[in-house]
This record gives structure tokens, C-alpha cells and sequence, in this order.
């Protein structure tokens, strides 16, 4: 929303404080500033001449060597014996007399200003001086027209400073729209004028034509204009008035630089003023040629108005020239005919005020904000009026801002009005009557002081209210508030708090920190262990990531991945996005590559994220999609480092050393058959294990390598593997203790052992049963370690291999000997050949 | 594959006989012949530069897609000993080992919203996670938004094609705001016995958004409520202004202009002068750094928790992790934190 301080400044009663400071209370009780622009720098040194000489240049077919009067304002130039001085001008429309603004030398072209600023000089035009130039609407920055020089009005005074005489020596404040969403009234000067003068405590009043209650009339000519209102629900209400004997043509340059410094157009004076007072009140209007729309229906005397749905696949062909299918809950404005306008988002071409339009039909109506939304998204047209239409501008309004417009139309124009003014009102009863959109608000004093968390004077709070229009009142303990009948948003207490807390100043407020015991905060168990993971995983020199919650369906297709059971966006940009994901492990593989081809040969990655499937549809809770809190894990090597053994191992020992963390003790079981859900896809099985907790059982995870064709897809290293498990199962399982053995005075003494065992035999099953058996045979009062020392075969015998286990043991009482720990190891050896038909080396 | 040119015909043919007895197959993109043709297309005509260079390229190509292929040997292995600690017959210099320390390293986003987190929690606030498939009432109903608000569509929510039990799709939440009425919710019995809700929400959110350097679909936010009797504006600024001062290790200067959240009345949005570290220099443009949006929670919002706002008022606040976290280190792209590059994540280790 652009605002013009100039502008404002014409409706405050007051002198504005300078616009620097202006701009930091704007910023403060407003809504955040997000660019001003200094006008007036544009036209600095921009002066009103008169042309008093006009002759050809007698080396050009079409320049003209003028001579005019600044009023002697410019020193330090040429000037004849007349004090005049010479222009060449190239328009075709520069002759004596007409009065003109001068860019003399050292000046810049305005509408070069803003990017690279063109600087004029006294120079020779085919061997002619000319200082400076005579400059065009669009050169002025004012319009788009450049067909020749801007010709001001003949009473505007040579020597005038340009940018003064028409309020060019402006500041522009652009405030975020978003501010306003609950604010039509602010998508007007007007509005923010208001805001502005209660922001600095100065009784604000709106021009009486505004606040009165303008009625709507009926005259003998009302058979001139039929309006049916078939939609009086999307349309509460639509106030319309004809005027005739209009001229149209260009506006006076005054509104020409209102608007253009607003950032709009100047077209004609129907269309000027119709935007004029759009940016002036947030009312849109429409005015529409009377005649092109009474021929429509065939009929010269009685136009039509008709407001409806549009009729299945009715086309209209747009101002701006495009021919639209419109969208079936649109509001259609149309005649017996056809449709000639989208109702509050773009007018007909076909009913255009043109320079032949000499009648008009001003349309100033409301309409549903959500439909003109609505509309507006299907057909991608945003205007400055769907801008204010969609923030829901007051239906109390349309008559009082159409009454308005009307005094400059006859003033501006020459037209004259019609006497009827058509108000199709069907807004209810107590809306009228109250001529406020919602009732009363009583305000307990109480609350509005606690709320703020200052002291104010019921007063003084509702003086503050009287400076923005409001009816408001103090009486006991109580404001009674009537908001005027542009503050649509004003409908509780806590609408009133805001309002009085803004005009007060939010910087004024007492700070205070809540108080509060010294009851520690609840914790968060799986925060705190998330934390704990991440710490541990950095500490072993994996490297967190995070990856996208949704994935394309192509990498769920490359790990093998149902994309039927994933949840999908219907409405994603980008094919990236189409699926949530159903475990993390498929993204971390995707990050595997690029990683490895950028040189590195060996890394882990991890992340801490949720997944979601369709088959678990309900969390218990809000009957929402249960999520998965997961630790995804992925360990690549490079074939470069030829290192052997497979990568399995290596992401075990990270999930081991991170289980140990976290006091917990896992155990590692052969896949039997993949079952058939998304988490195990990637993974191969009979390479990959079920993760469990060695004392309860219970299922946490799974850690392996991944299938050929995962491999193959997402071109991973060979030695690549990794894990998944459950964050939420972790939390139950975590323990803080840590098992202390008292050390012991006594000599420890190792035994190395190993055994021949069939290939079939796994590693575990021999430890448990070798460890179980040495903790059974073992005397009282002993610590006992028991390490893994090698697991070996023979090149030459693929039906076994050899494990070797090294037993440590101390006794915590007395000095043990070799030979005691031999006849243990003996016994239970017996026990291991018999169990397994091993042999011992 | 054949090649116009029979220099690079020629060419192709040493490499690839080369490539199949190469242990180490990438050494091949580094062989002498190769660079010797992108050398020869330097001193080319700009005529032939065209052709030739495609050809080159297209070499190149071939090479590394044998390259890579060789790399990530797709045949299917035999099954493996998963009881074991390491595989049979590995060398004890190969047995698995944790990589260096000193290449770890936790994300910067997730450092970040733990050092936000132990601040909160020394404040007293308790923290929840916030979650990551949510639907349109925690979006939008539960937090004041009517049904066809203009304010529902400054979201650009993902949705997903499932619906809920409603017949509403299911929502990717675009903000944190999501977890409110849980928490109000929650808390409620807590409340009405005496004890502030007080609690933080951190979280990913996701917008519609097409991806740039400064714009991701996917970042993260945290929210934070309190609720308690007699809550005041005043209490809005003084937490969030001694959260800032301790994150920042500085006293800052704040303020507050008003804004517009359907879900909080009076609602503002929290700047703060910027803080040093975060100063590129001392122009004005530098000065004010709007951080977040705030406000005194709307009393329909209370009021769809069962908590009565005429006892009880609070607010709320929720603000982007990625804008500060961009800011602290100087980040010159956004989308690096989801790119899960070893090349950026390593400098946080």
C-alpha cells in the first residue's frame, strides 16, 4: 500500500511532524515500512515555463527553436536581452503560448531518475544552443505518453517550481499490505490520514460528504436504469448514478500526479477519478459507457444491470483485452445480452468509457471478499481494486463515496447527474440502523489496563478513540465503543485493546517478565536423547543431515518402495515433492553419491527425522497418521581404500557404540524373509539384521547393506551399509546406569582359545554358549572378559572357519594360576565340541 | 560408440582396453590421453571447436559411467555372519572402526535449535516437537482462521491427496502454530490448578514455494506460548526480548509494530536492532531486523481449548530458525542445509 504524505497531510488538521519521523511512528503503530521514496528528488530543478517564441530550426524538419519565460528564476544561464532563454523542441505539439515544464541544464529527466539518471546540459541541436529540454508526460514520469510535451494548465505561473505546484514534493511510504488484511478502511488515504492523526493524538474528521448517511433517491428518470440483483448474497449491495454531457478527456494534471505518484495510470477523467477515489477512500468504482450498455439491449432510453451467475461457459472480453471463460461461482454483471463485467475484478471491454462516451453508469457496489478471491486466483487478474475488495471493504460506504465522486465529475467534467441514485441495499435491518458493521463493545476498564499491563484513564482511552471517529464513552468501569461504519474489524473487546494499545504507543508499555516458581520445566525425554545421538554420532565422526520430508517417486521406485502406501501432495510445484516419506533411509542414500564423487572416500552420514505410511493411518490421538521418530544411519566407503570386510560391519560397530551410550545392549538376528513393508526395501537380506534389545526383546530397528538393485540405482560403493531404528523405542529403553565392577588387587590371567567350527555356525551362537559356559564354571568372586580375537578360514576348507576367543579373568579374593584357568577352560571347551561338533585348535 | 573424429577414435580405444585391467577405475579420467584432446580443443579453430568438444565430452561421459558402474559392483553378495563384530578373515587393520572426531559434525540448524532449547528451558519453558502431517483444524480452524479467510491462502499449504475424517486433506504445516491447541489442550488441568502453560514448539514447516537461493519449501520454525492469568503485552516483549539478549550474549534494543494474524489479537511483528554479529555495516537499512510474528493469543483460540479468556490470556511467538542461523554464519544459499553436502556440513564440525 503506497501512501502519500502529501496526500494524507491534506486531511489531517494539524502540521505532520517531518517525514523522517513520521516514518518511524508509521513504523511503530502501524505496520512495518517496507520502502520510502523521496518524489521530490526526482523533480528537483524542474521549473513551469512559458513558450513565448516558437520558430522551425532551420537544419531540421522537425525541431523548433523556443524561447521561454522562467520568470528569471534560473540563474547563471544564457538568456537573450528579453531575459529569455532558448530551448530546442522536437515535440510536434510545442508552440507560443502554452505554458510547459523545463528541464534546464544540470537537472535530470525524472522518469530516468530511479535507475541511471540522465543529466541535462546546454548543448548545441544542429548547431543550435539549447538549454536543457521541454519535457513529456512520460519524461515527467506522469504517464505513458510521449507523443509530445506535457502542456500545463495556462494559468499556472512561469517560474513556478514544477514539483510544488503539483505536490510532486512528495514522500511515498510503501507499508506492508499485510498489516491490513483486517484493515479495507487503511487501503485508502483517507484511512491511514486517520490512523496517522490518532497515532499523534490530533482529532481526526472526515469530510462531511463521507461520514454523512447519503440516501438514495428516486426521480422520473429513474426508468433509465433497471438493476436486477439476482445475487444479493455475493452482492449486498450496489449504489450506481448516470451522468451525462460528460467530455471525456485528460484529467486536470493535478490528479494525473496524485495517481501516478500512487504508482497508477492516468488514462481519461471518468477513469482518473474513479481511481482517484478508490486511493483516496478504498472504495472501488466502475463507471461503464451508458450508451454501449442501453444498445446492448437494443433499447437507447433503458439500460440494464443485471447480477447474476454467469450462465454455463458465458465468455467476456476483458479491459485489458482477454477473452475469459468465466469461473462458475463468479459474480457476472451483465446486460438481457450477455456479460459486461466480472463484478469487483475487472469491468467489459465491450462497455468501455472511450473518448466518444458522453454517458455514464458509476458503479460504486459491494461485493463477498471471498468470491472476488476466488475469482480473481482462477482468472490470475490482480488489480488495485481486487487488492481492496478482498480485504472486505465496508457496504456502508458505496453510497457516501459515490456521492463524493459525483461532486468532482461535475466539477471536473462538465457533466451533469441524473437525478436518481439506484442503491440496491440488502444489508440487514440493525447494520443500518446502527450504521456500524458490528454492534457495541462494551470494554471493562479492568481488562483493557491488564491486558496492556498499564495504568490508563478510561479518559483518555476513549479520547484516544474519539481521535479515530469511534463513538466511544466512559462511564463506571466500563468504555461503551461504536466503531464508525468503515472499521468492519471491530467486533470484541480484545478489537478495542488492540486499537487503544496501538494509539498509545506499544513502545510506552511497562516490560515485566512473568513470574514464575522455581518448579523445574517438564523435560523432554526424546529431546534430550535425540541430543544425546546427535552428540555421540558427531563424536565418531558421522556428519548429521537433514533431507526433505517428501521425495520423488523415482527414488522410491529405485529402493523399491511401494509409492501406494506413501501419503501424496496434490499439489507440489516440483516432482521432487510428491511423497512423504516412508523411512529416512532411501533419502540418505540418495546423498551417497554425490557425496563420494565429490572426493570423499569414506563418511557417514546420519539424520533424526519422521516418516509416515499410509498403513498407519491412526496416531490414537487426533485420529491423525501416526509419525515415526527414526535415526536413519548410512556408511559409504570407496572401493579406492580396498579395505576388506564387508561394510555391515562397520555400520554395526557405530549403531553397538551408540547403543552402549545409551546403556542399552543389542542383539543382531538373521533375516529370515524380507517382510513385506516400505522400511526393509532397501536393505538385502541376508545381509542385513533385526535389531532387538538383548533384555527385553524388543524389536528397535534394522542394520544392513542394501539390495543389488538399490546399490545399482542410486550408485553406491559396494562397502555401503546402514541402519534405522526407533527413536520412540530408544526412550523406553534408555538407561542412564552404568555397570561399575570393582577392581580387582589380583594379577588378571589371559587365555587365548580357539575353535574349528562348521561355516553354518554363526559367531553369536558359539559367544553366547562359550560365555554362558565360562560364567557357569567359573569360581566365585571372579571378573571375567571375554574378547574376540580373530575369525579365520582356510583358503583350502570352505566348510569351516576358526574363532578365537581370549578369556580374561581375575579373582577379586586371591592370586588365580594358569592351571585353574586351564581346567576350566577345558570343561567348557568339552561342552562347546559337543554343542556345536567343533574342534579345538 | 564411434567418434567422427579418429583422433579421439583412437584415443578411445587405448583408454577402454586400459579401463578394464585398471584396478582403480577413476584414474582413467585423469589419463594423459584425455587431457591431451581437451588441450588439442583449446587450440582449435572456433569452427571445429563445436564438434570436436562434444566428441570429447561424449568420451568422457562413456568413461565415467564404467567408472561408476565398476564402483558400485551390482551383483548380488553372499550372505554374511550379521552375529559377528566383523567379517571372517578381515586384517585387524580393517576391522570396523568410528571414524575420526574431527570430521563429525551435527547439523547447524540442529545445533542452533538446541542452543534455543536450553535457553527456553532455563526460562521455564517446556519443549515439544511439532509435527510434520497435520490437518486443516490445527492449521487453520482451531486457530481462528474462517473458512475461506484470505489469510488461509498467504500459506500456500502442501496437501496431501489423503483426507481426514472430515473429508479434508491432509496438511504439511506452514507454521508451528499447529501444536497450540495440543498444548493449550494439554495443559488445560494444569492450568486451572495454578501452573503457567509454558512451552516452546520447534519444527519443520513447509510453503509451496519454488526453490532460489533466498526461498525453500522446507525450513524450520519455533513456537513458543504462555498462558497464565493477568499476561500482559508488556510480558510479550520482555520474554522474547530476554530470550534475544541471551542468544545474542547482548542487551538489545526492541520493538514492536502491529501486524495482522488471524490467530492473535493484537498482533505484532518483533524487530530487534540489529545485534553486532549480525551488522554487515551501520546503515540504516541494517538497523531493525524484523525477526518474528507475536501477539496476545485470540480468545477463540483459548476459547477452542476449553480455556476460558475471561480468566486466563496469554501469547504466543513463532519465528524461522534458517533466517538467523543465515545470518550468524553468513550462509549464502538456503537450500545448502538440506543438501546434505559433506562439503558444507563439515564446517560444522
Amino acid at each position: 500500500m503506497k501512501v502519500s504524505l502529501n496526500w494524507i497531510s491534506q486531511y489531517i488538521g494539524a502540521e505532520l511532524p517531518p517525514a523522517s519521523e513520521l516514518i518511524d511512528v508509521i513504523g511503530r503503530q502501524l505496520g512495518a515500512v517496507e520502502t520510502v521514496t523521496d518524489v521530490g528528488a526526482k523533480y528537483q530543478g524542474v521549473i513551469i515555463v512559458k513558450v513565448v517564441s516558437c520558430v522551425p530550426h532551420q537544419d531540421s524538419d522537425h525541431l523548433n527553436v523556443c524561447l521561454v519565460d522562467d520568470g528569471g528564476k534560473l540563474p547563471d544561464i544564457d538568456r537573450d536581452k528579453d531575459g529569455l532563454v532558448q530551448v530546442v523542441c522536437g515535440a510536434s505539439n510545442v508552440r507560443a503560448g502554452i505554458t510547459v515544464a523545463w528541464l534546464p541544464p544540470g537537472s535530470s529527466v525524472p522518469e530516468s531518475y530511479d535507475t541511471v539518471p540522465f543529466v541535462l546540459s546546454a548543448r548545441e541541436l544542429r548547431g543550435v544552443l539549447s538549454n536543457g529540454m521541454l519535457a513529456s508526460p512520460k519524461e515527467l514520469s506522469i504517464g505513458d505518453s510521449h507523443d509530445g510535451i506535457l502542456i500545463l494548465e495556462d494559468e499556472t505561473k512561469a517560474g513556478a517550481d514544477f514539483a510544488e505546484t503539483y505536490g510532486l514534493n512528495d514522500t511515498i511510504i510503501e507499508i506492508e499490505n499485510k498489516m491490513f488484511t483486517h484493515r479495507p478502511d487503511c487501503f485508502g488515504m483517507l484511512g491511514v490520514a486517520r490512523e496517522i492523526a490518532g497515532i499523534l493524538g490530533v482529532a481526526f474528521h472526515s469530510p462531511n460528504v463521507f461520514l454523512n448517511k447519503a440516501q438514495p433517491a428516486t426521480a422520473e428518470d429513474s426508468g433509465r436504469l433497471l438493476i436486477r440483483n439476482k445475487l444479493p448474497t455475493l452482492t449486498p449491495r450496489y449504489s450506481a448514478q448516470i451522468f451525462d454531457n460528460i467530455t471525456v478527456g485528460s484529467s486536470p494534471i493535478w490528479l494525473q500526479t496524485y495517481l501516478s505518484r500512487v504508482g497508477i495510470r492516468p488514462i481519461n477523467n471518468i477513469v482518473d477519478l474513479t481511481n482517484y477515489f478508490m486511493m483516496l477512500t478504498g472504495q472501488p468504482m466502475h463507471a461503464y459507457d451508458y450508451d454501449k450498455v442501453a444498445a446492448r439491449d437494443g433499447n437507447a432510453e433503458q439500460a440494464s444491470i443485471i447480477i447474476r451467475s454467469p450462465t454455463p461457459s458465458e465468455e467476456l472480453t476483458l479491459l485489458n483485452g482477454k477473452t475469459i471463460v468465466i469461473r462458475d461461482d463468479a459474480i457476472v454483471i451483465a446486460t438481457e445480452s450477455g456479460a459486461i463485467g466480472l463484478g469487483g475484478v475487472m469491468g467489459g471491454q465491450d462497455t468501455e468509457v472511450d473518448d466518444g462516451t458522453t454517458s455514464i453508469i458509476l458503479e460504486s457496489a459491494n461485493f463477498n471478499m471471498y468470491s472476488i478471491r476466488k475469482t480473481s486466483m482462477h482468472h490470475g487478474l490482480f488489480s488495485e481494486a481486487v487488492t481492496r475488495f478482498n480485504k472486505g471493504q465496508s457496504p456502508l460506504q458505496t453510497l457516501r463515496v459515490l456521492k463524493w465522486a459525483c461532486q468532482e465529475i461535475l466539477a471536473i467534467t462538465g457533466a451533469t447527474a441524473a437525478q436518481t441514485i439506484y442503491d440496491d441495499n440488502h444489508l440487514p435491518d440493525n447494520v443500518l440502523a446502527q450504521d456500524s458493521i458490528h454492534s457495541t463493545v462494551t470494554l471493562p476498564i479492568e481488562l483493557l489496563t491488564s491486558r496492556l499491563g498499564i495504568e490508563i484513564d478510561r479518559e483518555a482511552a476513549a479520547a484516544m478513540l474519539r481521535c479515530v471517529e469511534f463513538d466511544a464513552s466512559a462511564n463506571d468501569a466500563v468504555l461503551q465503543v461504536n466503531a464508525p461504519f468503515w472499521r468492519t474489524d471491530i467486533e470484541i473487546r480484545e478489537d478495542v485493546i488492540e486499537e487503544v494499545g496501538r494509539l498509545y504507543g506499544y513502545d510506552k508499555l511497562r516490560l515485566e517478565l512473568p513470574s514464575r516458581t522455581i518448579a523445574p520445566a517438564a523435560y523432554n525425554e526424546t529431546l534430550a536423547l535425540k541430543a544425546k545421538i546427535r552428540t555421540y554420532l558427531a563424536k565418531a565422526g558421522a556428519n548429521e543431515v537433514l533431507t526433505y520430508s517428501f521425495v520423488h517417486g523415482n527414488l522410491l521406485d529405485k529402493v523399491g518402495q511401494d509409492r501406494q502406501l506413501a501419503f501424496s501432495l496434490s499439489n507440489a510445484l516440483s516432482p521432487d515433492l510428491q511423497y512423504y516419506r516412508m523411512s529416512l533411509m532411501p533419502s540418505l542414500l540418495d546423498k551417497v553419491h554425490a557425496n563420494s564423487k565429490a572426493g570423499y572416500d569414506e563418511f557417514a552420514l546420519f539424520e533424526i527425522g519422521k516418516s509416515h505410511i499410509l498403513l498407519h493411518e491412526d496416531d490414537g490421538e487426533d485420529g491423525l497418521p501416526q509419525e515415526f521418530d527414526i535415526l536413519g544411519f548410512v556408511y559409504a566407503s570407496s572401493n579406492k581404500l580396498k579395505k576388506s570386510g564387508a561394510g555391515f560391519y562397520e555400520a554395526k560397530r557405530f549403531l553397538n557404540g551408540l547403543a552402549s551410550e545409551l546403556g542399552i545392549r543389542l542383539e543382531f538376528a538373521v533375516l529370515k524373509d524380507s517382510p513385506d513393508v516400505p522400511i526393509m526395501k532397501p536393505y538385502d537380506i541376508e545381509r542385513s539384521a533385526y535389531i532387538t534389545d538383548a533384555v527385553t526383546g524388543t524389536f528397535i530397528g534394522i542394520v544392513g547393506e542394501f539390495t543389488a538393485s538399490t546399490r545399482k540405482n542410486l550408485k553406491l560403493p559396494q562397502r555401503s551399509a546402514g541402519f534405522e531404528i526407533s527413536i520412540s523405542e530408544l526412550v523406553r529403553l534408555a538407561t542412564t546406569g552404568r555397570e561399575y565392577v570393582p577392581k580387582s588387587r589380583f594379577p588378571e590371567i589371559s587365555h587365548d582359545i580357539c575353535y574349528k567350527v562348521p561355516t553354518t555356525t554363526t559367531y553369536g551362537e558359539l559367544n553366547d554358549f562359550f560365555s554362558a559356559q565360562v560364567k557357569i564354571n567359573r569360581p566365585e568372586q571372579t571378573n571375567i572378559t571375554i574378547e574376540l580375537v580373530d575369525i579365520y578360514q582356510r583358503s583350502d576348507d570352505a566348510d569351516h572357519k576358526q574363532i578365537t576367543f581370549r578369556l580374561r579373568i581375575t579373582s577379586r579374593v586371591r592370586t588365580m594360576t594358569d592351571d585353574e584357568v586351564s581346567r576350566i577352560l577345558s570343561v567348557v571347551t568339552a561342552d562347546v565340541i559337543e554343542t556345536f561338533g567343533a574342534e579345538k585348535i | 560408440m564411434t567418434y567422427a573424429n579418429s583422433e579421439i577414435t583412437a584415443a578411445a580405444e587405448i583408454l577402454h582396453t586400459r579401463l578394464q585391467t585398471l584396478a582403480i577405475k577413476s584414474d582413467i579420467l585423469r589419463a594423459v590421453e584425455l587431457k591431451a584432446l581437451y588441450d588439442q580443443l583449446k587450440t582449435l579453430p572456433t569452427d571445429q571447436k563445436g564438434s570436436f568438444g562434444k566428441e570429447v565430452n561424449q568420451l568422457r561421459n562413456e568413461l565415467q559411467a564404467v567408472v561408476d558402474d565398476a564402483s558400485s559392483q551390482t551383483e548380488k553378495l553372499p550372505a554374511i555372519d550379521v552375529t559377528a563384530p566383523f567379517e571372517c578373515n578381515t586384517k585387524p587393520e580393517d576391522r570396523p572402526a568410528l571414524l575420526s572426531s574431527a570430521t563429525g559434525s551435527e547439523h547447524p540448524l540442529t545445533i542452533e535449535i538446541t542452543t534455543m532449547l536450553d535457553i527456553f528451558t532455563r526460562m521455564g519453558f517446556s519443549a515439544i516437537e511439532s509435527r510434520e502431517l497435520d490437518d486443516d483444524y490445527h492449521m487453520f480452524g482451531a486457530l481462528n482462521f474462517p473458512e475461506d479467510h484470505p489469510a488461509r491462502g498467504d500459506y500456500d499449504t502442501f496437501m496431501t491427496v489423503q483426507t481426514d475424517a472430515n473429508g479434508k486433506r491432509l496438511i504439511a504445516p506452514a507454521h508451528t502454530s499447529v501444536m497450540q491447541n495440543r498444548i493449550l489442550k494439554a495443559n488445560k488441568i494444569n492450568l486451572e490448578a495454578g501452573k503457567p502453560i509454558a512451552a516452546v514448539m520447534p519444527g519443520r514447516v513447509f510453503r509451496n514455494e519454488d526453490l532460489d537461493a533466498t526461498h525453500e519449501h522446507t525450513f524450520h520454525q519455533l513456537e513458543g506460548i504462555y498462558v497464565d492469568r493477568g499476561v500482559h503485552v508488556g510480558m510479550l516483549i520482555a520474554t522474547i526480548t530476554a530470550f534475544l539478549n541471551e542468544y545474542f550474549h547482548q542487551q538489545l534494543t526492541t520493538k514492536i509494530q502491529p501486524f495482522y494474524f488471524p490467530f492473535t489479537e493484537p498482533s505484532f511483528e518483533f524487530a530487534l536492532q540489529r545485534p553486532d554479529a549480525l551488522k554487515k555495516d551501520d546503515s540504516e537499512e541494517q538497523k531493525w531486523l524484523e525477526l518474528m510474528g507475536c501477539g496476545m493469543i485470540h480468545p477463540n483460540v483459548l476459547r477452542e481449548a476449553g480455556i476460558d479468556p475471561e480468566i486466563y490470556s496469554g501469547f504466543a511467538w513463532g519465528y524461522g530458525i534458517e533466517r538467523l542461523v543465515i545470518m550468524k554464519y553468513g550462509i549464502e544459499d538456503i537450500r545448502h542445509f538440506e543438501a546434505a553436502k559433506l562439503d558444507f556440513l563439515r564446517q560444522f564440525a
